[in-house]
């Protein structure tokens, strides 16, 4: 009977504070927008628990832009104030003038997570290709640090791996580690232990991971690292999370 | 009937004139619109423009407008003078091996004359 109330004690104090992942989030309507779509993709930003559909707090970032053919454009001041998850997030209707690949990436204010006693700030991207190009689909940033894409991140069947590069500071982690969460939007996806909210991979020898999704839908990658600066929070000097996240979108296999 | 019903009423009327692409998904085809002139690009999945093949221009009624051929840098220009744009238009680009094609809705056009 002890052993049992133990056991029901460290279950609650486990639900008090569960292990999920933060997530930098940019979600387009659609990540491969033909000409019949129209000429906008809408994005929709947040900084959510993905998988328990839970919102937190986005401050207005620091830096949000697109990049396409080569050539970057600040989109901070286009962003509109949204509820997303019931919390402060972010939408965004850009206008597509031209086939290709582009690639919107966020950089959010440090966020200070007192469970955690560390700042963190998760560098986002989202790729979107237009009209039937998918050039510049692995393009690289050099964000401070990012996933670099090694298969097509949008265009994947479902089970499909995908691969990509861990960067810090435009060189590859070697065996980073890698968080990886279903966005549940709609799916109602259970899991039969908490563990299998965020799964995580670790990347080999020359940072490259492999993931594959086991059905449809938006996969977030997070590869975390402890930035090399700190910041201060009540007068002390505290560790910073660095995050390389990347949304990538598996489409459901239509055979049979 | 207001604008943005007849915009609508044109693009469903342009995409059922407009042919099925599913079998030439290795051309890209795009055009752009600057109140002028429809500047046609066309290139393959790799990247390299189509150095020959026709442009066919058509309108949201599917009438053929005009004939051209594509400039060796995969670029051909359709003056708006010499096309009727009303209804928008269809543009085929044909290579031989492989074919596509972009709308210009008249939405698009009325965006860049800043209508």
């Amino acid at each position: 009977m002890k052993r049992r109330i133990l056991s029901a004690a460290l279950a609650g104090s486990v639900a008090a504070t569960p292990a999920l992942a933060h997530y930098g989030m940019i979600i387009p309507n659609d990540p491969m927008i033909s000409q019949e779509d129209g000429r906008t993709v809408s994005l929709t930003m947040s900084f959510s628990h993905p998988f328990e559909m839970d919102g937190m707090m986005l401050d207005r970032p620091e830096a949000f832009t697109v990049t396409h053919d080569g050539s970057t454009t600040d989109l901070l001041g286009d962003l509109q104030d949204a509820t997303v998850m019931d919390d402060q997030g972010y939408t965004l209707d850009f206008a597509l003038e031209r086939p290709g690949t582009y690639v919107f990436a966020m950089e959010p204010k440090p966020y200070w997570e007192p469970a955690e006693d560390a700042f963190i700030i998760h560098y986002t991207k989202t790729y979107v290709t237009a009209y039937g190009d998918d050039e510049g689909w692995d393009a690289e940033l050099g964000l401070k640090t990012e996933i670099v894409p090694l298969s097509k991140p949008f265009g994947l069947w479902e089970r499909n791996v995908f691969q990509g590069i861990v960067k810090m500071d435009g060189e590859a982690v070697p065996y980073a580690e890698v968080e990886v969460e279903f966005l549940n939007d709609g799916t109602n996806a259970t899991v039969p232990d908490e563990l299998m909210i965020t799964q995580t991979v670790k990347a080999d020898a020359n940072g490259v991971f492999t993931y594959a999704a086991p059905s449809y839908g938006w996969w977030g990658f997070a590869a975390l690292n402890t930035a090399d600066y700190t910041l201060p929070q009540d007068g002390e000097d505290k560790a910073v999370e660095l995050g390389a996240v990347i949304w990538v979108h598996f489409e459901e296999w239509t055979g049979q | 009937m207001d604008g943005p019903v007849i915009r609508a009423v044109g693009l469903t009327a342009l995409l059922a004139v407009a042919p099925v692409a599913a079998a030439a998904h290795q051309l890209v085809v795009f055009a752009s619109v600057d109140c002028q002139a429809v500047t046609v690009e066309a290139k393959f999945s790799n990247g390299k423009p189509a150095q020959q093949g026709e442009v066919r221009v058509l309108d949201g009624e599917n009438a053929l407008q005009t004939t051209l051929q594509l400039s060796s840098d995969g670029t051909a220009l359709v003056p708006l003078a010499s096309v009727d744009y009303a209804t928008g238009l269809v543009i085929e680009v044909d290579t031989g091996g492989h074919d596509n094609y972009w709308i210009v809705t008249p939405e698009d056009i009325a965006r860049k004359c800043g209508r």
